[in-house]
């Protein structure tokens, strides 16, 4: 196992000057600058990264990049954990602390490889087909279970320390894919004169570059990646983002880039750099120079640890200068695996090639064979050999083959430490299919290709199917230049690259053996889905692939069938004796990769969560110990609770202040819209039940709004300021709302009439000085106009000044009691209150706070919409049927009202509510039943709208919708609460103070 | 009774430290919202009269005559800048010079706040908290609009090129505060287009 496996030479992106030591499941691991967590550990000698999901087997190292769905690894420690991250993307640095995952004790010891003897149970459907019954085990056996057993990484411990963030970016063209196809596309944007932003998941550009061979205009093709790269970030119309993965496509190409800005450098992050950007890209042409994913080969036991795409045996060798082994076997359907046994061979590995074609007669194996590579063509591998507990590679088996062969007839025994897997290339469509584009099934690289889209998006390069250098860079300028806009296209530079012949599908290589005994084909590494699971899934009738999809979970979680996705359907349609495309493909969801709930969030965390509405008073409030009561977005104050109070004592101190004295409330938050043309009152006559027309200027009116259908939405007083001059006041969570709706009517339904509304509810702070002494603190605060009963009588109205301040005073009441509502404007709303507190402190002037404003206005029977109401109630169910016109020609909601089941006898009726002991204060919403029994179901009434206990009456007091209320007065009904205790209530009257309102009008 | 007292919306903020950009309220500034028809010649007569200036009727402009300045909002509302102090005065003039005429005229100059930032920069600031395409060629001075900002209605005027007014309404200003400290801080500082080192 501790074996070194670093080359002494070689690896481009590797600075063997530069060593970094980090830990890995708590041991140190040393590498050096530009290593990566796989290609370090790789290094160390160490081959197993993780178990998987379902047996528990041991898991090395599949890929080179974003497509590993094996090592995955858990990095960072306690707050700053982070789970999943894939261990071949995950650049280290000096004290970097990463563990596997999904295994337990240890990587090489695991409890739950159990499953893996046990995995004759363990078959396709496994969850659906055990977890069923008994109903009651769901909960707090089977669920913990799985959880502990299956699963990937855990979630971070405590409150994330880092900052994180999004930005929206508008561009000409978007190029996703920093390869040969993505610098060539963006160049020649750019050269056509467009604003583009190029992305690329890597820390570099470049993509495959590096690893694929070849030469334009003479330069090698990595020396002219670099070349480009370098002349893109230099340009000014070009943004280059590197580490940022486009996690998703939607409609009208809005793309999402997840940028991952300080994770690689913890000098950044503790610099205050966002550890990760989140960026909204609105593009007016996308191109995805995606590139391609290659695939695995389903042979017996593919995911033995040592066995790798060939794609990532040479990014090791290449990039790392780290070896995959000391001896292999690249095994592989296609030309370009070929190239993986040069690199090896050209770094002393020993390797040898099975390739299933028949044939292996292209530049490339010819070229391997003159170097005394042994090709044996026609085979497959039909067995891998282990050491104890499957942590590594032995040796292979090696039969010969021939296209369709399902067993094994032939075979011989090769030792070898690792395996090289091709199965071909997929051209990477998620980007693509995320939002809606078809796909069409090309049948020389057996895989799907990007077909039509609706979207401005184009693919080029491998991502449409295209891997030969010449083509991908003449697609790729060509692109670049149309959708820049220009007819000029940029001049495509020369390529020189090997020539590759056609691979033979293989979907399946007979393995050793009776089929499927002790043998596993892996087609979903991640999710633990084999050929045998697909095959089983066809016979139990799962023919649709979605269904497939579901049953088996292949294709699913992380991965997203970036790799298992092409041989799965291969399998698929083997086993149910269709082709590829009549199988179809399942659907891939954004993301692409997983991406961090911090960049979700940005800085919308902690005080931004939500944005909070503040009164020019709020301050006022903190210092004077307000408990907040969210309304909408506003905090409003909820009571001011002094030293040693409940918040109870402190409400019922609060309500005895404006019965007895005089109360002082923040009421700015009301909604304030001004309303005026020559058709000013006709509307408003429309937008209410009663009558506005007939209001005279200076007063004030209550008024009930309804929707078309006849339920209450809204309420409040109105002022006439003059002949065509309204204001509206709405409720405090309403005055977006109504003023909207006011619009909407004026200028979708009713042109003809002119008016016009503004919403000023923010240009005014109003308060309620409410109370018996109301007026002796008015008169304090020296008021520029008569306040006498007579001059200034209850639903009147004054434009003034108070001292400096200027003022529109409103004598209307929500309490009952005297009333006068003072509104200032809003930058002057703190000094006025001020003004008004100590006008009233000889007369014992309190602040008083929303519950205490509701319990008065309870007292009172006076509704609130949306505690009353709840959308389906109508004016008359509440009680109001004298405020709904009966001369008007019409309103909104009147023909509604008209229905019979709105006037039907047996609808809720509000009614007030008398306990039969005063002390019971009953629960908002409780319910009435007609009948008390033993237990649920009984037949409900009804339900409590408001309750309170009131201090004025010492005793509790509700309002409830009963089923026809009003008729039931006096009768005794009964609330069955929660625990077995029922509440006898008595129906009254709603209004329990003051019924003839004398105190209103003093 | 004392004096008059006024507190502008984001009066007693501490000044901000550690930000790419300069922020600070603009405080004190007369607002009026006047609405009437752009199509009604006598309206649109006696707007001018009064300001100095023809009301703007291009989407998204702005049109200034003297201390006074209009921003369009939409085809028939406008919102008049000028001195807090003449604001009463305006408004008067405005409502004789629109008897009779279909029109509204409110002072709405405690309404909203305002917020200028100022430096280079600023337009990736507001890109944290805007899907507009801010880097477009429309965002020069003199254009004003309507936008979606840190979650909550804010009005954009473009006042220099690294000069820029947000006006939020008044009850979300320490939101808006905060969402600019927030996203303004200098480790985050961003700069779109234009040379980029290569990474090593």
């Amino acid at each position: 196992m501790s074996k070194p496996y670093r080359l002494s030479a070689g690896g481009r992106l590797i600075d063997r000057a530069k060593k970094v030591s980090f830990t890995f499941d708590g041991g140190t691991v040393s590498g050096f600058a530009g290593d990566t967590v796989a290609s370090a550990v790789m290094a160390s000698g160490q081959r197993v990264f993780g178990r998987s999901f379902k047996y528990h087997r041991p898991r090395g190292l599949v890929g080179l990049g974003s497509e590993e769905m094996n090592a995955l690894v858990g990095v960072g420690l306690g707050a700053r954990h982070e789970p999943n991250l894939r261990a071949t993307q995950v650049e280290i640095f000096n004290g970097l602390a990463a563990v596997s995952q999904n295994r337990w004790p240890s990587l090489t010891w695991d409890v739950g490889a159990i499953n893996n003897r046990l995995s004759r149970f363990f078959p396709g459907g496994f969850y659906y087909k055990t977890f069923m019954w008994p109903r009651s085990f769901w909960k707090h056996v089977y669920e913990p279970f799985i959880r502990r057993a299956a699963g990937l990484g855990k979630a971070p411990e405590g409150r994330d320390p880092d900052a994180y963030e999004q930005v929206h970016v508008h561009c000409d063209v978007l190029v996703i894919g920093g390869g040969v196809a993505g610098l060539a596309a963006a160049e020649a944007a750019a050269a056509n004169g467009a604003r583009v932003i190029l992305a690329d998941e890597n820390p570099r550009l470049g993509g495959l570059a590096d690893i694929s061979g070849g030469q334009v205009d003479g330069q090698a093709l990595p020396d002219w990646a670099a070349a480009t790269g370098a002349r893109l970030h230099a340009a000014a119309n070009v943004h280059v983002l590197n580490r940022a993965t486009a996690v998703g496509h939607w409609h009208h190409n809005f793309v999402m880039l997840f940028e991952r800005v300080a994770d690689h450098d913890p000098a950044l992050l503790s610099s205050g750099v966002p550890r990760h950007r989140l960026w909204k890209v609105r593009a007016r042409q996308v191109i995805l120079a995606t590139g391609s994913i290659e695939r695995p080969v389903a042979f017996a036991n593919n995911d033995r640890p040592g066995v790798m795409l060939a794609s990532a045996a040479r990014g090791l060798v290449e990039r790392y200068g780290v070896a995959p082994g000391s001896n292999g076997v690249v095994f592989t359907n296609d030309d370009d695996a070929y190239q993986t046994a040069i690199v090896l061979k050209h770094s002393g590995v020993g390797v040898r090639v099975v390739d299933s074609r028949g044939r292996a007669e292209g530049a490339l194996p010819n070229k391997a064979r003159e170097m005394g590579i042994p090709v044996d063509a026609g085979s497959v591998i039909s067995a891998v050999s282990t050491g104890w507990g499957g942590l590594g590679i032995t040796g292979v088996k090696i039969a010969t083959y021939r296209k369709g062969q399902g067993r094994v007839i032939r075979e011989t025994g090769a030792e070898a430490d690792f395996v090289a897997m091709s199965g071909g290339w997929n051209p990477a469509l998620h980007l693509w299919c995320h939002n809606g584009g078809k796909i069409r099934f090309d049948e020389k690289l057996q895989a799907f290709r990007p077909g039509e889209h609706h979207d401005k998006v184009t693919a080029v390069g491998a991502a449409n199917g295209h891997f030969a250098l010449h083509q991908i860079l003449e697609e790729a300028y060509r692109a670049g230049s149309r959708l820049a806009g220009s007819g000029n296209v940029h001049p495509v530079p020369t390529a020189v690259q090997a020539e590759e012949r056609p691979l033979e599908p293989i979907w399946f290589a007979p393995a050793t053996g009776k089929y499927n005994e002790g043998n596993k084909h892996f087609i979903d590494f991640q999710n633990d889905v084999t050929a045998a699971d697909l095959e089983l899934a066809q016979r139990e009738g799962y023919e649709s692939v979605e269904h497939t999809k579901r049953y088996t979970t292949f294709g699913m979680a992380t991965d997203q069938g970036k790799t298992s996705n092409i041989n799965g359907l291969g399998v698929i349609a083997e086993a149910s004796g269709k082709t590829i495309p009549e199988v179809g493909i399942t659907t891939f969801r954004p993301p692409y990769t997983p991406f961090s709930f911090g960049s979700i969030a940005g800085v919308l965390t902690r005080d931004l969560f939500l944005p909070i509405r503040r009164t020019a008073v709020h301050q006022w409030h903190v210092d004077h110990g307000a408990v907040w009561e969210p309304v909408g977005q506003w905090r409003r104050a909820y009571t001011y609770p002094r030293d040693g109070e409940t918040n109870h004592q402190s409400i019922d101190r609060e309500i005895l202040a404006v019965r007895n004295k005089v109360g002082l409330l923040d009421a700015s938050t009301l909604g304030k819209i001004e309303i005026k043309g020559p058709d000013a009152a006709e509307f408003l006559d429309r937008m209410y039940t009663n009558m506005f027309s007939t209001l005279k200027t200076g007063k004030c009116r209550y008024g009930l709004m309804m929707n078309e259908l006849g339920f209450l939405t809204d309420d409040g007083v109105t002022v006439r300021l003059g002949d065509d001059h309204f204001l509206m006041h709405t409720t405090s969570g309403g005055a977006d709302r109504i003023s909207a709706w006011l619009e909407e009517w004026l200028q979708t339904e009713w042109t003809h009439y002119r008016v016009f509304v503004t919403n000023v509810t923010e240009n005014w702070s109003q308060f309620a000085i409410a109370g018996p002494m109301a007026r002796e603190v008015l008169r304090k605060l020296e008021p520029s106009f008569d306040i006498s009963n007579a001059a200034l009588p209850h639903m009147s109205f004054v434009e003034g000044r108070l001292g400096p301040y200027p003022v529109r005073v409103y004598r209307i009441s929500f309490s009952g009691e005297l009333s006068y509502e003072v509104a200032t404007p809003a930058n002057h709303g703190l000094g006025l209150w001020k003004e008004i507190v100590a006008a009233g402190g000889e007369f014992g002037l309190e602040p008083y706070g929303t519950e205490a404003l509701h319990v008065l206005r309870a007292e009172k029977g006076y509704i609130v919409v949306g505690d009353e109401t709840d959308g389906t109630t109508t004016p008359i169910d509440v009680g109001l049927d004298g405020l709904v016109s009966k001369k008007k020609a019409d309103f909104l909601g009147k023909r509604s009202l008209d229905q019979e089941y709105l006037k039907a006898p047996n609808r809720k009726q509000l009614v007030g509510l008398l306990t039969e002991d005063p002390d019971d204060v009953l629960p908002d919403g409780a319910y009435a039943v007609r009948h008390v029994k033993d237990k649920p179901p009984m037949e409900m009434i009804g339900h409590v709208t408001s309750s309170y206990r009131s201090p004025t009456l010492g005793r509790s007091i509700a309002m409830a919708l009963i089923e026809n209320g009003r008729a039931r007065m006096g009768e005794t009904i009964s609330f069955p609460l929660p625990g077995g205790k029922v509440v006898r209530a008595r129906i009254a009257d709603t209004v329990f103070y003051d019924k003839e309102g004398a105190k209103l009008n003093v | 009774m004392s004096e008059l007292s006024y507190q502008s919306p984001l009066a007693g903020l501490a000044e901000p430290h550690g930000l790419s950009v300069s922020i600070r309220e603009i405080a004190g500034r007369g607002m009026i919202d006047l609405r009437g028809l752009g199509t009604d010649a006598a309206f649109m007569a006696a707007a001018r009269g009064v300001l100095g200036v023809d009301l703007p009727t291009k989407p998204r402009t702005s049109a200034s005559w003297g201390d006074i300045r209009v921003l369009w909002l939409s085809v028939d509302q406008w919102l008049i800048l000028g001195t807090r102090a003449r604001a009463h005065e305006l408004l008067a003039s405005l409502r004789e010079a629109l008897t009779g005429i279909h029109a509204l005229a409110v002072d709405v100059s405690d309404m909203r706040a305002i917020i200028r930032l100022e430096g280079e920069g600023c337009r990736e600031v507001l890109m944290k908290g805007a899907a507009l395409d801010l880097l477009d060629k429309e965002y020069m001075p003199g254009c004003c609009r309507r936008m979606r900002y840190a979650e909550i209605a804010a009005l954009l005027d473009v006042v220099e090129d690294n000069v820029f007014d947000i006006y939020v309404f008044r009850s979300y200003a320490h939101h808006a505060w905060n969402f600019l400290c927030a996203t303004a801080r200098a480790p985050a500082k961003l700069k779109l287009f234009g040379a980029q080192e290569v990474p090593g």
